[in-house]
């Protein structure tokens, strides 16, 4: 899935809990208050739009420290279905 | 011979029939039959015939029950012979199927079916006492009653034993291939009283009846049972009919009924827990319900049973949170009960009907989906900020739905459920 349409997910999230549309990738998922139920919601959604499955390794997860790290991580998840 | 109220009327459409007459009917094409030993079922082509067949069957202590002729297929088939029952013909009394072979008979016992969970039938045996849940009610005021439900099923042999046992009590039956609209046409007519129905089935009458009509019904009283009866249902009922007495009943076909509430609140009073001297039991033991009653069918050694309905006291209050099994979702460790959620949504003005289930998803494992009914259509991406908002001051952030599907109609069972 392209980069842009993970991050048109994830601002959307944003947007519906009255957040801040993220506009700069190096910013800590911490700082703009992306936070783990986001992402989950992020997985579903990309999963729903791809209508397919996600698989990963859970240990790839624990690096994500960016909202780069997010749209890295999701990026190729999307690649291996 | 059981005493029945013979004058009790039965409503169809614009005819009418007392219960001794339904009764006539019946003996007129099954008296000659000899059914005083076997067990056997009625296959009914209409709610009539139906009727009639309880009317005999009752006041000849036949072991017997009905069923309709449109729910029999080989596998339900193959269900009645494993219990060793005869299905018979109520128009002629003849076999259906083949003869089955005899097994233990029982004066007296009807045989109630019920789908479960499982959507497998299932055989439960009450008896006209056991069935008769309305016998200790001292003053009854006179009503007719919508009787909504399957041909066969526990709720539909409760209003029809109402109708059989306690004087001044009409029934009439719902067309079941448009319930809403022989509901209106009820109401239409003047003749409805009171109605024992299922929350879903409100939600249904409530989307598809014109309001106008709704309030103009004299309800007098409203039955709700079958499903959690959430707040926002009770509240909406109220408004509709200031005047009439709106009770929820907790009964289910094994444990009959048991808890009747009427103060207009969801959940029921904690205070039940601590009574000794009642004639029904309840008791809530590692957050599960039991009940102890004159009405059901199956109990253990003390008596309880166990309802595998799970239930949270909150204040002085006991709410109902699902079935036991897997009806908890765990999201990230936390647990959301998704009959906690869908209340909560159907406290919102814009909502008719709300589901929630488990779906699964990584990091928190799963997360909470809803699927709701509005009222009114409208654009899907402001429904999903509207209602979230809505959870946002009310549920936990984990509790809160992540997903949203927005339905054209209520989906709804057999057994008026959702």
């Amino acid at each position: 899935m392209e980069r842009t349409e993970i991050l048109n997910i994830i601002n959307m999230i944003m947007t519906k809990k009255g957040r801040a549309e993220i506009t700069d990738e190096s910013q800590n998922t911490r700082e703009v208050n992306f936070r783990s139920l986001d992402f989950s919601e992020t997985a579903l959604r990309i999963e729903f739009k791809i209508g397919s499955e996600l698989s990963f390794e859970a240990a790839s997860m624990r690096k994500i420290e960016t909202v780069k790290d997010v749209l890295d991580f999701f990026e190729e998840a999307t690649k291996a279905v | 011979m059981t005493d029945l109220c013979d004058l009790n009327t039965v409503h169809f459409g614009d005819a009418s029939v007392d219960f001794a007459g339904l009764r006539e009917e019946t003996t007129s094409v099954l008296g000659a039959q000899e059914l005083s030993a076997e067990r056997c079922v009625f296959v009914v082509d209409s709610v009539r015939e139906a009727l009639g067949c309880v009317s005999y069957g009752i006041s000849h202590d036949l072991d017997f029950g009905v069923i309709e002729r449109a729910r029999l297929s080989p596998e339900v088939e193959g269900r009645f012979i494993e219990h060793a029952v005869q299905l018979r013909n109520a128009h002629d009394g003849t076999v259906v199927g083949g003869v089955v072979a005899a097994g233990e008979i029982k004066r007296g016992r009807v045989t109630v079916l019920t789908s479960g969970t499982t959507g497998l039938l299932k055989l439960i045996a009450h008896t006209a006492a056991t069935l008769n849940t309305f016998d200790r009610v001292k003053s009854l005021p006179e009503n007719t009653w919508f009787m909504p439900y399957q041909i066969g099923s526990y709720a539909w042999y409760q209003m029809v034993a109402l109708g059989l046992f306690k004087e001044g009590q009409g029934l009439i039956p719902g067309d079941f291939s448009d319930l809403a609209a022989s509901f209106e046409d009820a109401v239409t007519r003047g003749v409805v009283t009171a109605i024992s129905s299922t929350p879903t089935f409100w939600r249904h009458a409530l989307m598809s009846i014109d309001e106008d009509i709704l309030t103009r019904a004299q309800l007098r009283s409203i039955s709700m049972g079958g499903e959690i009866v959430d707040q926002g249902i009770l509240d909406r009922l109220a408004a509709l009919h200031p005047k009439a007495r709106i009770r929820h009943i907790y009964a289910s076909s094994e444990a009959g009924a048991a808890i009747v509430v009427s103060d207009g609140k969801a959940g029921f009073r904690a205070s039940l827990l601590e009574r000794t001297d009642g004639v029904i039991g309840v008791k809530m033991e590692e957050g599960r319900l039991y009940i102890r009653s004159p009405y059901a069918n199956r109990v253990d050694a003390e008596g309880w049973i166990d309802t595998q309905d799970l239930v949270e006291q909150r204040g002085d209050r006991i709410y109902f949170l699902g079935r036991a099994g897997n009806t908890m979702i765990n999201v990230g460790g936390q647990k959301a009960f998704p009959q906690d959620i869908e209340a909560h949504l159907m406290t919102h003005e814009d909502v008719l009907w709300a589901r929630v289930v488990a779906r699964k998803a990584p990091l928190m494992g799963a997360l909470p989906v809803a699927s709701i009914v509005l009222r009114k259509q409208m654009d899907e991406m402001a429904a999903e900020l509207m209602l979230t908002a809505h959870c946002e001051a009310g549920l936990a952030e984990f509790a809160i739905p992540r997903m949203w599907d927005f339905l054209s109609d209520i989906p709804m069972k057999a057994s008026l459920k959702s």
